[in-house]
């Protein structure tokens, strides 16, 4: 058993920006991550920045990862963490391999994605959009020649452009047909709504009728009414919001789906139904904060949408309610690397100020204000009411300490 | 294919049939409606499917409380060796 200055479990964005924090400021830091890279879900973006500059995963990990190595922090990768316990300030991880101990531990676990059930998929070569993506940009393996991605989305979307660099066809964006589960993602208004604050990324007719048309909710309702039936290009692929696949269809592995139109509420119009002929899958159900851990750490909770589901309670400064315990990137709500990376460097300077003498005031409040600029300014925002599922949090973590 | 045998939880092969109408019999919560079940306990421990689980019994209840997790974390949250859980090597 080993004890450490400061352990970050957690080696994307968040993870690797904090544990330069600390190593910066003469913390001894170990990051321990499940996967054999360093990077998290950085790995596979790849994008066109607004500026025409291209934003390259595999380049800003690399990036990360050196300066944090140069600073001497210790990696264990390949390494998931299976249990955390605290008794009398120390917190104990245990991983198949070893058993850490520190005062000072950061989760940085990032986002899970979130499953969209769908008649056979069950079958090899239904994957979901986020694999696909590891595939193709990191591991430069193809999924297949052609396949559909089932879910619109702003990660679908990214995705679905990615691949289409890569030369791999999508035939078509579509949504999953309606049940219990599936609910709003599958209900062709909810998902234009949510698709409007992304319209600056299509070069499109997509774009114009999102910034301008869409406004009200009686012009989305006439939007979607109308939405053309063979679905809007970005990039080139089909957004089908009038779409929705019923099955994937195959004897061994996918072979096809079968697509249905549906109505402006997400029914199905019978005998819509079109066999579509392929050889892949990608389920894009969106991200949710990976918080096992702090569940088993015995962090309060609190479920807000904006964020993408139950997050660990946290104040600005990425500290929990639980001595010692913080959090930084998507494990606090879904947002993009950048904001990640910000919120890992208040975790970090917070773990700094808490481990040691160093007075890091105004170092921290600059920091906080980054976040809230980097979030200002985002390229991506995965939800529209970000701004709003951060005040909540906020909010319950004040009423939390006035009920203590 | 049978809509109403769509797999959820593919450890336990529970299909969206049984959960829909189990939630619906009972209208339980979702620790209930995993129990009665044994949709999210199997080797994954609910990895893949404790949203679903969550939602479906989410679809008949009314206020949800906000600052609870329904279907609790357990660890070990990843798999691991029986023999690291207290048992032999041989």
């Amino acid at each position: 058993m080993r004890l450490n200055n400061a352990i970050i479990i957690g080696a994307g964005p968040a993870g690797l920006t904090a544990a330069a924090t600390c190593a910066e400021n003469g913390m001894n830091v170990l990051v321990i991550d499940e996967y054999m890279r360093t990077g998290g879900r950085l790995l596979g973006q790849l994008y066109e920045e607004p500026d025409g500059g291209w934003w390259n995963g595999i380049e800003e990990s690399r990036n990360l990862y050196e300066k944090a190595v140069e600073l001497g922090v210790e990696f264990h990768l390949n390494t998931p963490v299976n249990n955390l316990e605290n008794e009398g300030g120390v917190w104990t991880i245990y991983t198949e391999q070893e058993i850490f101990q520190t005062e000072h531990l950061l989760l940085a676990t990032g986002a899970a994605e979130s499953p969209i059930p769908i008649p056979g998929w069950t079958l090899p070569g239904v994957m979901s959009v986020g694999a696909a993506q590891v595939m193709t940009n990191v591991h430069r393996v193809q999924p297949g020649d052609r396949g559909i991605i089932i879910g619109v989305n702003v990660l679908s979307a990214a995705i679905a452009m990615e691949l289409s660099l890569a030369n791999i066809e999508v035939v078509s964006l579509a949504l999953p047909e309606k049940n219990l589960i599936t609910q709003e993602s599958a209900n062709p208004k909810e998902v234009m709504k949510s698709l409007l604050h992304v319209s600056h990324m299509a070069p499109s007719k997509f774009a114009r009728w999102g910034s301008r048309l869409m406004k009200n909710s009686f012009m989305q309702t006439l939007g979607v009414n109308f939405y053309p039936k063979s679905g809007v290009k970005m990039w080139n692929i089909p957004v089908q919001l009038r779409k929705a696949v019923t099955e994937i269809y195959g004897d061994d592995k996918v072979e096809g789906v079968k697509l249905a139109t549906i109505n402006a509420k997400g029914e199905i119009v019978p005998g819509s139904e079109e066999n579509i002929t392929l050889d892949f899958v990608c389920i894009a159900g969106g991200l949710y904060p990976l918080a096992e851990l702090a569940a088993v750490a015995g962090c309060p909770f609190y479920l807000v949408e904006e964020l993408g589901g139950y997050v660990p309670l946290h104040n600005e400064r990425m500290e929990t309610p639980l001595q010692g315990l913080y959090v930084a990137g998507n494990i606090t709500g879904i947002e993009g690397a950048k904001v990640a990376a910000s919120q890992g460097r208040t975790a970090g300077l917070s773990m700094v100020c808490h481990a040691t003498e160093n007075q890091l005031e105004d170092e921290i409040n600059y920091s906080m204000e980054q976040t809230s600029k980097t979030r200002e300014e985002a390229h991506i925002q995965f939800h529209p009411e970000i701004d709003k599922g951060r005040t909540k949090i906020l909010n319950q973590w004040k009423s939390y300490h006035l009920e203590e | 294919m049978n809509k109403d045998e769509l797999i959820i939880c593919r450890c336990e092969e529970v299909n969206y049939q049984t959960l829909r109408d189990t939630a619906h019999k009972y209208q339980c919560t979702s620790r209930e409606l995993k129990l009665r079940t044994r949709a999210g306990m199997g080797y994954c421990g609910g990895r893949s499917c404790r949203l679903m689980v969550d939602k479906i019994a989410n679809s008949n209840e009314g206020e949800q409380d906000l600052t609870y997790i329904s279907l609790k974390y357990q660890p070990p949250v990843r798999p691991i060796k029986f023999e690291d859980l207290g048992g032999d090597k041989n």
